[in-house]
């Protein structure tokens, strides 16, 4: 029996170190892209997307197809995921150590987390300012993705959180755009009184009050702070503009939504009701812009209006601060063929795509300079781009700034804020308690 | 003389017959050695696809991953020690044997009730037709079936809502999957919807085997519905009952997709349970 228990011992142990050794030897090294190496035309490209949607898909299959077609040795494949499901598709490749060739990436933590695994390839010689591709992209979306001093993304389009309204509704009801916030809660209480909901949101999901939390930090906590919080090594969460925003976030859930109800709805309902012209406002990306009023919707581009989350009095903040960033592609180091990813990459980024990207149905404001013509664009995606250009800081997403436990910590406590079961106060404990313990 | 030849065939006699026994005793053993080739492929699949992934998992719980830099560090039972310290896992092993619970007494007695009731039923026909109705939820993928009900449930236009709003119920009206103190029940419900019709159907297969003789006999004695229910039905359909239990328990705390379709875990990670927050 001893004998036996031995041999079970030393086979586990055995096991356990090739297991050990085995996951020890898939980490990958730094690669850096060669800015005068040769294309070849040829073999399989692999590209993971965000753009999964009905209304988004087809931009890169159009775009595979014109490559494929002025370069008939290449063939893409595409893997095209939803804004939710892509999260959790990258994670699986990159566990089952299968990135593809090119994949969709935030700024923030989750593109550190690539670069920390030397997952993405140095783009800084090819992408950088000075460099051929680097002048025909917007500079700051460029430098959204360096990291330790090196470019590793190649920024698509531009995306910024705004209140998108029914002016309709506004007119009827003899509203004006808020000014401050303020006057914005007394708009609800107009709109509500009149027997629709004033701001439609679907908050299942999680994310969606992270945007609304998001962009009153940023009126109400200084720059410098929120960035020393979003580093684990550093975060504190002790700034009183913390909960102050909270604060304002639970009144403005009160006085503008359907309250806790928002928890049991999907974001993809809310703006339906939008939409549908159920509901006066609703909270939106510019991605959304071209997408929640159509003509086929009940509510038309024409009475399509929008706003910047009104600034609460006394914030302390960056009154000029807009939530958004911009999201792109990195090219994978374990890629059989950089060079051609680069290239395909410098096709998808070109201005007549760009230009085709930012026009509808799409939407999608073009990183590209010359990729947005004010001619294909729809009026309020032009008037959204003004405003990110003029914004003083793009504030990242929380749950993508912040290290995974922190972010988690923040959906969950902010589903029990808006289900009423937290408090401001215990919502930045729990932010706190897990930020501290995550060090 | 003679008796010396008579010991002489005596001991080659002995020697053959003992060679012949030494031979069968191996052939047998080889034979049994044999047979065994048999039960080893058995073993070795056993092994290789249901204990080493056992072990494999224990050694990787020992382990904490950076699945971005394959860095692994070996952590002992911290893991384990996290894993007790997280009050999430309390709430998600708790949901998990709510759902169990419930899920036994609606899917193995519920079900066990409504298929005496279905197959007490005089017309064939309408056995047929009752149990069709009731295994058609289970037909439905279970996906699609938490889409469904996550419209019924939806506060603003969904089914239940309105229907208690109009029953005069209105104080009942809620977000149902929204309200931290709902949001489990209520895909539990959902679930009980999905898979009752399922093991009606079992139940009902077992109770058809149960000989009528025992039924008329009983009746003839004055046995009521009940009585029979309880002395001939319930006893006869015991290890199905057992299987059932077994099923049922096996089967609620591998719940997944119903959670993460309907709810995702929340709100605030009310609804979790251990498959989703594992996840």
């Amino acid at each position: 029996m001893k004998c036996s228990l031995q041999v079970v011992a030393v086979s586990v142990a055995a096991v356990s170190s090739m297991g050990l050794s085995i996951s020890s030897s898939i980490s990958a090294e730094a690669v850096a892209a060669d800015p005068d190496a040769k294309v070849e035309y040829s073999g399989t490209l692999s590209v993971l997307t965000k753009f999964g949607s009905q209304q988004l898909s087809p931009y890169f299959v159009d775009v595979a197809k014109q490559y494929e077609k002025l370069h008939p040795g290449v063939k893409v494949e595409l893997i095209q995921e939803s804004d939710d499901s892509v999260k959790g598709k990258t994670k699986t490749l990159v566990a089952s150590d299968s990135l593809p060739d090119i994949y969709f990436s935030w700024t923030g933590s989750w593109g550190a987390n690539f670069v920390r695994g030397n997952r993405a390839v140095d783009l800084t010689k090819i992408i950088g300012p000075g460099t051929d591709w680097g002048k025909t992209l917007s500079p700051a979306a460029v430098k959204a993705f360096e990291y330790n001093g090196k470019l590793y993304g190649i920024p698509l389009y531009q995306d910024a959180k705004f209140m998108g309204y029914n002016k309709q509704v506004f007119g009827k009801l003899g509203l004006k755009t808020p000014a401050n916030f303020e006057e914005l809660l007394v708009s609800c209480d107009a709109i509500r009184i009149s027997g629709m909901t004033p701001i439609s949101l679907g908050n299942k999901e999680a994310w969606p009050v992270i945007h609304y939390i998001g962009q009153l930090l940023a009126y109400n906590v200084p720059q410098a702070t929120l960035e020393r919080d979003f580093d684990p090594a550093t975060a504190q969460y002790t700034d009183p503009g913390y909960v102050d925003a909270l604060k304002q976030l639970s009144e403005l859930l009160e006085r503008c939504t359907d309250g806790a109800a928002v928890n049991g709805t999907s974001y993809s309902s809310a703006v339906q009701a939008f939409s549908n012209t159920q509901s006066a406002m609703y909270y939106q990306e510019i991605l959304e812009f071209d997408s929640s009023a159509t003509p086929d919707t009940a509510l038309k581009p024409a009475d399509f209006g929008f706003f910047k989350l009104p600034v609460p009095d006394g914030a302390k903040g960056d009154l000029k601060a807009i939530e958004g960033a911009p999201e792109g592609y990195m090219i994978s180091s374990a890629s059989t063929n950089i060079p051609l990813a680069i290239d395909f990459m410098k096709f998808v980024t070109s201005p007549e795509n760009g230009q085709v990207l930012s026009a509808p149905p799409y939407g999608q404001p073009s990183a590209t300079i010359g990729g947005a013509s004010a001619s294909t664009m729809s009026k309020a995606v032009v008037e959204g781009i003004k405003h990110i250009n003029s914004a003083s800081y793009l504030m990242p997403w929380l749950d993508t700034a912040n290290p995974p436990r922190v972010a988690a910590a923040w959906l969950s406590s902010l589903q029990a804020l808006t289900g009423g079961s937290m408090s401001p106060e215990q919502v930045i404990e729990e932010v706190r308690r897990t930020a501290s313990a995550a060090k | 003389m003679m008796v010396a030849t008579a010991e002489k065939v005596s001991a080659v006699a002995y020697g053959a017959a003992r060679r012949r026994w030494a031979s069968k005793k191996v052939r047998v053993r080889l034979g049994n050695l044999l047979s065994l080739r048999w039960a080893a492929i058995a073993l070795i699949l056993v092994g290789w696809f249901v204990y080493y992934p056992i072990v494999d998992n224990f050694i990787v719980s020992t382990t904490d991953e950076d699945i971005y830099t394959g860095e692994v560090t070996n952590v002992g039972l911290a893991n384990y020690d996290r894993l007790l310290h997280d009050p999430i896992v309390l709430v998600a092993l708790f949901n998990n044997c709510l759902y169990a619970l419930i899920s036994v007494v609606f899917q193995v007695f519920g079900a066990f009730l409504l298929a005496a009731i279905i197959e007490d039923l005089r017309s064939e026909r309408w056995r047929r037709f009752w149990r069709a109705v009731y295994f058609v939820p289970s037909a439905i993928s279970i996906t699609v079936t938490g889409l469904l009900f996550y419209f019924i449930y939806q506060p603003q236009i969904g089914l239940l809502d309105a229907a208690l709003a109009r029953l005069g119920l209105g104080q009942l009206v809620q977000p149902w999957l929204g309200n931290e103190h709902t949001a489990i029940y209520a895909i539990i419900a959902m679930s009980q919807w999905q898979g009752f019709g399922y093991t009606t159907l079992l139940f009902a297969i077992a109770i058809q085997k149960i000989p009528r003789d025992l039924y008329d006999a009983a009746t003839m004695d004055g046995a009521g519905a009940l009585r029979r229910l309880w002395n001939i039905t319930f006893p006869l359909t015991r290890e199905m009952t057992g299987l059932m239990v077994i099923v049922t328990v096996a089967g609620a705390f591998q719940v997944f997709n119903e959670v993460m379709v309907m709810t995702a875990g929340g709100p605030n990670n009310s609804s979790q349970v251990l498959g989703t927050w594992l996840y």
